[in-house]
């Protein structure tokens, strides 16, 4: 479904040119729960930012469904994003000034004009209740940000991303701010999600411990796939 | 929809954007004020000027005035084409010369009081249906036929006045039985009317009172007047004595006429309540030997003719009357153009100066939001990336900018408005609390501060603060636009 062939990137760092991904190659299934672990600069991060068209590759090319989406500009690439992708971050970016139920809806208030969003408002709005249900939010709706718990702002967030209903999670790191127990939780709810709605999910990831119960690990370093199905057999610290 | 609701509520939550709503809120207030202020003064001094110039003038600048005389011109100008809008004329004499009174100073001494003014010789009446000369007159006030005619209590004034200048030597008048209800002339001398001066003179006799020997004048008001501790002294009462001199019409000989003072004029402009004398037509002609012959008409246009037809229809049309080389038509715009112009530019200049106020508030929306955008870096990395367009983001900061600039602009017109409302009250409070006056009631003689709120004036202020608010408010806009997603959400 989501193809990476061949992707290289390098990024500039005052003189020097840092190549963060060499010929990377990846395919990731449809209805796939997939994570990626690596050591830190091994390209993870900047893998997930290619593949949901947030950054653009030096070379190689990205194909959902077949079809090329590495070279998509303006407004075909923005309803990509909208529609599409859904994105969770490692420190949930959730907007401050908007409280968690208006968060939820910023997918559908981004892909709506005004009269447009009038006519869809009221199921939008049962549908994002509904997701903050799902996440365990229901009772905290009106709440802003900065009255959540870190677990319960990337739960928001995973509400967030799943507004649109998604073709395809893309989730950087998203226990990586939390504790271990929050983590499993928010694992658990991607798991559910996957299984339950056939969202496709691909988790950055440092924890192995959580990767191990995604369907496929893909390990990379020094910017390529070292192993696509990695699987720890008890080994779970990265090297 | 984003961008409506995100510039909504930055607009409620950005404490930031109130400092550049108050920037933009100040400048607004303060040109519609100026603004009201400077075209209430404008339109004042225009309707002072008009009223004291009839509609159009026609002037030679031959010493002995037109060749023909004042009838034969007047049926010429009607015959005219010119003539259809012509409503009423008044022929008159226009000079300049040297006027004199006395007065008595602190000693008690008659002190002689020279000015040089411009003597003008009308018809009262044809005179007062050219302009709102009736208007400006202090004791036939409004009156449709005015005249140079004394009161009684003026003639016996001057009778009175006639009898102390006949002792040998001069005795000052003493103060006049009754008041003026201005503090007079002789304010500071103790009155002895009916008593005599002790010791030196028995009571004068008062009756009977002989006709007066001069004819009747209308003089400034401001030339015989002047104002001190809030108060004003007269230094000049009906039925005082006022010597004109004057150039003979034939040659550059000085001719001179003692006049009687029948009434004062205030227009309330400084500039001709200090210079204007009014004198009977016949009685200038007379004194200057011109016969019958007027060097000056004043016309009464029809009304309903804008300025632009005047001065391009009917002017050269009466121009084509005359001699161009010895005589001028203009309008009254025309001849006071220096002086309308001057106000115009005065106020495009305070305008452009004001302005400033405004381009400062437009240096702190960009100030501001400059931080907003680099404070909101991660925020709209996260927009683009749930698909947010860079148009999207652009408009969010640009619609900000918008709504910061309206609501800076109703709140600044509130203000203005209600202050140019109250602007005399406030002068007062202001007064009261400083000590000093703000605004001095003598310049320019009008009892409240002249204000003139025009909407067209109020409309480009404000599209000018938007302008300035939404402009200011692109560049870090564009910069907002610009930003690559990935950037923003690839560290904390």
């Amino acid at each position: 479904m989501l193809e990476a062939r061949d992707l290289s990137k390098s990024y500039r760092r005052h003189a020097e040119t840092v190549p963060v991904l060499s010929g990377l190659s990846l395919t990731v299934g449809d209805g796939e729960f997939l994570s990626v672990v690596g050591s830190s600069g091994s390209g993870k991060s900047t893998l997930l930012h290619l593949l949901g068209t947030l950054d653009s590759a030096d070379g190689g090319t990205i194909s959902l469904d077949g079809r090329r989406i590495d070279h998509l500009r303006g407004r075909e690439r923005d309803i990509l994003r909208n529609k599409t992708f859904g994105f969770i971050f490692q420190f949930y970016h959730l907007l401050p000034e908007l409280s968690a139920l208006d968060n939820v809806l910023m997918p559908a208030y981004v892909g709506s004009s005004v009269l447009g969003w009038w006519g869809q408002r009221r199921a939008k709005r049962r549908e994002a209740m509904g997701l903050l249900d799902r996440v365990g939010l229901g009772h905290r709706v009106k709440h802003k940000p900065r009255e959540l718990s870190g677990g319960e702002m990337q739960r928001a967030a995973v509400a967030r991303a799943l507004l649109c209903r998604p073709r395809v999670l893309l989730a950087d790191e998203p226990t990586g701010n939390l504790d271990p127990e929050t983590g499993a939780d928010i694992v658990k709810l991607l798991r559910d999600l996957n299984t339950d709605d056939g969202v496709t999910v691909v988790m950055v990831t440092h924890n192995l411990e959580l990767a191990a119960k995604t369907d496929r690990i893909v390990r990379m370093a020094r910017g390529r796939v070292t192993d696509d199905s990695f699987r720890p057999d008890g080994e779970l610290a990265l090297t | 929809m984003y961008k409506l609701l995100l510039c909504l509520r930055y607009l409620r939550t950005r404490y930031l954007a109130f400092v550049c709503i108050v920037s933009v809120m100040l400048g607004v207030a303060t040109l519609i004020v100026v603004n009201s202020v400077m075209s209430g003064f404008s339109n004042k001094l225009k309707d002072r000027l008009h009223g004291v110039l009839a509609d159009v003038l026609i002037e030679t600048e031959r010493s002995d005035g037109f060749a023909e005389l004042p009838d034969e011109i007047v049926a010429r100008i009607q015959d005219s084409p010119a003539g259809q809008y012509v409503e009423a004329v008044s022929p008159t004499v226009e000079t300049f010369a040297l006027l004199q009174f006395h007065v008595l100073d602190r000693n008690r001494q008659r002190q002689p009081i020279t000015k040089h003014v411009r003597l003008v010789g009308i018809d009262p009446v044809r005179h007062a249906a050219v302009g709102r000369f009736s208007e400006y007159l202090k004791r036939q006030k409004d009156s449709p036929a005015p005249t140079f005619d004394l009161t009684e209590e003026a003639q016996r004034w001057l009778a009175k006045s006639q009898f102390y200048d006949s002792l040998d030597p001069p005795l000052a008048t003493p103060a006049r039985a009754g008041g003026d209800p201005n503090p007079g002339k002789f304010l500071e001398t103790p009155s002895v009317i009916g008593q005599g001066l002790p010791g030196i003179l028995p009571p004068p006799v008062l009756a009977p009172v002989p006709a007066p020997r001069f004819p009747g004048m209308v003089l400034g008001h401001s030339m015989c007047h002047y104002r001190r501790d809030g108060q004003e002294y007269a230094l000049l009462a009906e039925g005082d004595e006022v010597s004109l001199m004057t150039l003979s019409a034939q040659a550059v000989k000085p001719v001179s006429g003692v006049f009687a003072v029948a009434d004062f004029f205030k227009s309330e402009m400084s500039e001709y309540d200090n210079s204007f004398v009014y004198v009977p037509l016949a009685d200038l002609q007379r004194m200057r030997g011109m016969g019958e012959r007027v060097n000056a008409f004043q016309l009464r246009l029809k009304p309903g003719l804008d300025d632009a037809f005047v001065k391009a229809t009917v002017v050269p049309a009466l121009q084509d009357l005359f001699d161009p080389t010895t005589a001028r038509v203009s309008s009254w715009q025309q001849k006071q153009g220096p002086i309308l112009d001057a106000i115009a530019i005065e106020r495009g200049i305070l305008n452009v100066l004001l302005f400033l106020i405004v381009g400062v508030a437009g240096f702190s929306v960009l100030a501001i939001f400059t931080m907003i955008v680099s404070e909101k870096y991660r925020d709209i990395g996260v927009l683009k990336a749930l698909g947010a367009s860079d148009r999207g983001v652009l408009t969010i900061f640009v619609g900000y900018g918008l709504m910061l600039g309206l609501v800076g602009c109703i709140l600044g017109s509130v203000a203005g408005l209600l202050i140019t409302d109250r602007l005399n009250e406030i002068e007062v409070l202001l007064t009261r609390l400083t000590g000093q006056q703000v605004f001095d009631r003598t310049i320019y003689y009008f009892d409240r501060i002249p204000t003139n709120v025009e909407p067209l004036t109020v409309l480009l202020v404000n599209l000018g603060a938007v302008t300035v608010a939404v402009g200011s408010s692109v560049l870090p806009a564009l910069k907002a636009a610009r930003l690559q997603p990935v950037r923003a959400l690839r560290f904390e």
